[in-house]
């Protein structure tokens, strides 16, 4: 028995060694690039807000040698890698590993919704203008549904998405009596939604949560890109099939896709925000969009390129 | 008199109806459960063929020449690109197989060995159990303890031999956490093998003289070898057909054939896993075609694997 003790002991100390040793960062290091893979939001979200576009849908322009893991693993791999960055949404920002600062300003929440932080999209969404429904009913529930973003109950299901949810005190249950179509059985409506494949995590689970506050009406999702948000609503007849009722965008409208929409039929519903992230031994704490780009298009390869600027 | 023969004719009736009845019922269930293997081999077959014989939505056909032999996953941007290939992938999968045999194959052979014979009762029917529990743990356990200490470990192995490796994201974590996962089969598989050698065959060999440890490796291993081979032909299959586990510690490499142990690599399950929630169009159904060719590797081993268990052949065994 005191031997096995004995070796417990022994195997625990090792163990223990084994994490505490090496705190000192070598910067003449290789930088190990860690990354989601191509089907990401978050990805497609990184790399255009670094200016990197190219790299949202394609591996071979990324530099040699990175490393392809999910959410969780850039997490767990930058609380072991000392060298390696990675990025993450910022609702999974914890304190065992290091957010860095974007362009000068700290990865919160506060700094996303006051528009500081810089590395972020905007989730909008775009409805068909008034009228231009099926029925009458079709149109009463888009107007309850954007009205519904715009409340508590859907704030966390946002949150609760990945994703960061504009400010707001007004509750669901304080509204709904302006819209009484919510009140009435709709199982028999079905909406269509469409946009940003990015943004179809976030919108399903809304939608799966109104439709339970509002008569079960069904939900069609159909996500295809930011493009088709204003194409699909305002250009696209009815009578087509791919017409959207409501569509996501996750990125502000263009002024082309502006025009002849009346400013009741979109807006914003949420952030989603992006942090580099790094080990806590690395001594940088701030990291701009160009530094991030050459990063990951392999101009700096060493860690030396980077903290002597 | 008669009454009673006119019962039992009944009877006999009523239970030759029902042996049938029952007969064909079971032959129902027998057919549905292995219709399922035409089924599912069906399925993957026609949406694995499509990308090379459609134009996939007006990307164009892959060449399957290409797809085969080539060194990167994907060359251009993904749902705009038909350059999809796996030859490295196939590669890595069998190089990464053959090691992870190479650690869990003599561990779990030795262990089978100790069970079977050595260990004194008590021990061996506690250790067969923990094998046991051990051999039914799910492999995203496997992972998850890959992902939180082998990974861990290999990056300090590593720093310690100067090499700077990705946070252990290696082909050496995918080796580790395989063969951790293949040892309990092995061994309970290779144990039944050992325990079922003819007793008589040892009491020949220890009189004559040779001395336990003799008698065990010489005599006893090679009678086992058949169902000792079983077991690898076994662990093989679920090394090759490992996802999950293994890609929480691969590291998701997209192009070349790599070799060093320390370096991240990709099999051909990890590949069809990564992203398949979240894809469609022809990045979709080209993971059916990796599973075709996944199914054509494990295929291919196990025909191998067999065709040598033959050639090594069997001694009397009960």
């Amino acid at each position: 028995m005191r031997k096995i003790f004995l070796v417990l002991a022994l195997a625990l100390s090792f163990s223990l060694a084994a994490c505490t040793s090496g705190s000192s960062f070598d910067d003449s290091k290789n930088i190990t690039v860690y990354t989601r893979d191509t089907t990401s939001g978050t990805r497609a979200g990184f790399m255009e807000g670094i200016g990197f576009s190219a790299a949202a849908g394609s591996d071979d322009v990324l530099v040699e040698g990175f490393v392809i893991k999910d959410n969780t693993g850039i997490m767990t791999s930058m609380g072991t890698d000392e060298y390696g960055i990675g990025y993450v949404s910022l609702s999974s920002l914890n304190n065992t590993i290091k957010g860095l600062n974007f362009e000068g300003v700290a990865p919160t929440v506060a700094n996303v919704l006051n528009d500081t932080y810089g590395l972020k999209r905007p989730f909008m969404w775009m409805v068909r203008d008034t009228g231009d429904y099926e029925s009458t009913e079709i149109d009463q529930l888009v107007k309850a549904f954007v009205a519904f973003l715009g409340t508590t109950d859907a704030a966390d299901i946002i949150n609760n998405n990945g994703a960061i949810a504009l400010q707001t005190t007004v509750t669901w249950d304080s509204i709904k009596a302006q819209h009484p179509i919510t009140a009435r059985n709709n199982s028999n409506v079905t909406l269509r939604f469409g946009g940003s494949d990015s943004i179809q995590k976030v919108a399903q689970a809304l939608t799966q949560a109104f439709s339970a506050k509002a008569g079960n009406f069904v939900a069609e999702h159909d996500h295809t890109g930011s493009g088709d948000a204003y194409k699909r609503t305002q250009t696209i007849g009815l009578s087509d099939p791919v017409s959207k009722h409501v569509g996501f965008s996750s990125r502000y409208f263009k002024d082309t896709e502006k025009v002849g929409v009346a400013t009741s039929d979109m807006g914003q519903l949420a952030w989603d925000a992006i942090v580099a992230i790094v080990h806590k031994n690395n001594p940088v704490t701030n990291i701009t969009a160009a530094q991030l780009k050459a990063i990951y298009d392999g101009t700096y390869t060493k860690w030396s390129d980077v903290v002597s600027e | 008199m008669q009454s009673k023969i006119h019962i039992k004719q009944t009877q006999k009736r009523h239970n030759q109806w029902l042996d049938n009845a029952i007969k064909y019922i079971l032959m129902g269930f027998a057919i549905l459960s292995s219709s399922f293997i035409f089924i599912i081999a069906g399925v993957i077959m026609v949406k694995g063929v499509t990308p090379f014989i459609t134009n996939n939505g007006g990307l164009g056909r892959v060449n399957l020449a290409d797809f085969l032999t080539g060194s990167t996953w994907l060359i251009g941007e993904s749902f705009n690109s038909n350059l999809y290939a796996v030859g490295f992938l196939i590669i890595s999968t069998l190089f990464i197989a053959f090691l992870s045999l190479l650690i869990s194959f003599p561990v779990g052979v030795l262990t089978a060995l100790f069970i079977a014979k050595i260990a004194p009762k008590k021990l061996a029917e506690t250790l067969r159990t923990v094998i046991e529990m051990l051999a039914s743990i799910p492999s995203i356990i496997y992972g998850l303890f890959g992902a939180g200490i082998i990974l861990k470990l290999v990056y300090d192995f590593s720093t310690i031999l100067g090499f700077q490796s990705k946070g252990g994201n290696s082909i050496l974590s995918s080796v580790l956490v395989l063969a951790i996962m293949t040892i309990p089969t092995i061994a309970s598989i290779s144990e039944v093998a050992i325990r079922s050698v003819d007793k008589s065959i040892e009491h020949g060999s220890l009189a004559l003289g040779a001395s336990k440890t003799q008698t065990h490796f010489k005599v006893v291993l090679t009678s086992a070898k058949s169902g000792i081979f079983t077991s690898a032909i076994l662990g093989i299959g679920r090394v090759l057909g490992e996802a999950t586990a293994v890609s929480l510690v691969a590291g998701g490499r997209r192009s070349g054939i790599n070799f060093n142990i320390l370096d991240t690599t990709s099999t051909l399950t990890t590949m069809m896993l990564e992203g398949m929630k979240e894809t469609t169009g022809l990045d979709y159904d080209i993971r059916f075609s990796v599973g075709i060719v996944l199914m054509i590797v494990i295929l291919i081993t196990n025909f191998t694997l067999n065709y040598i268990k033959r050639k090594v052949g069997n001694v009397d065994v009960k």
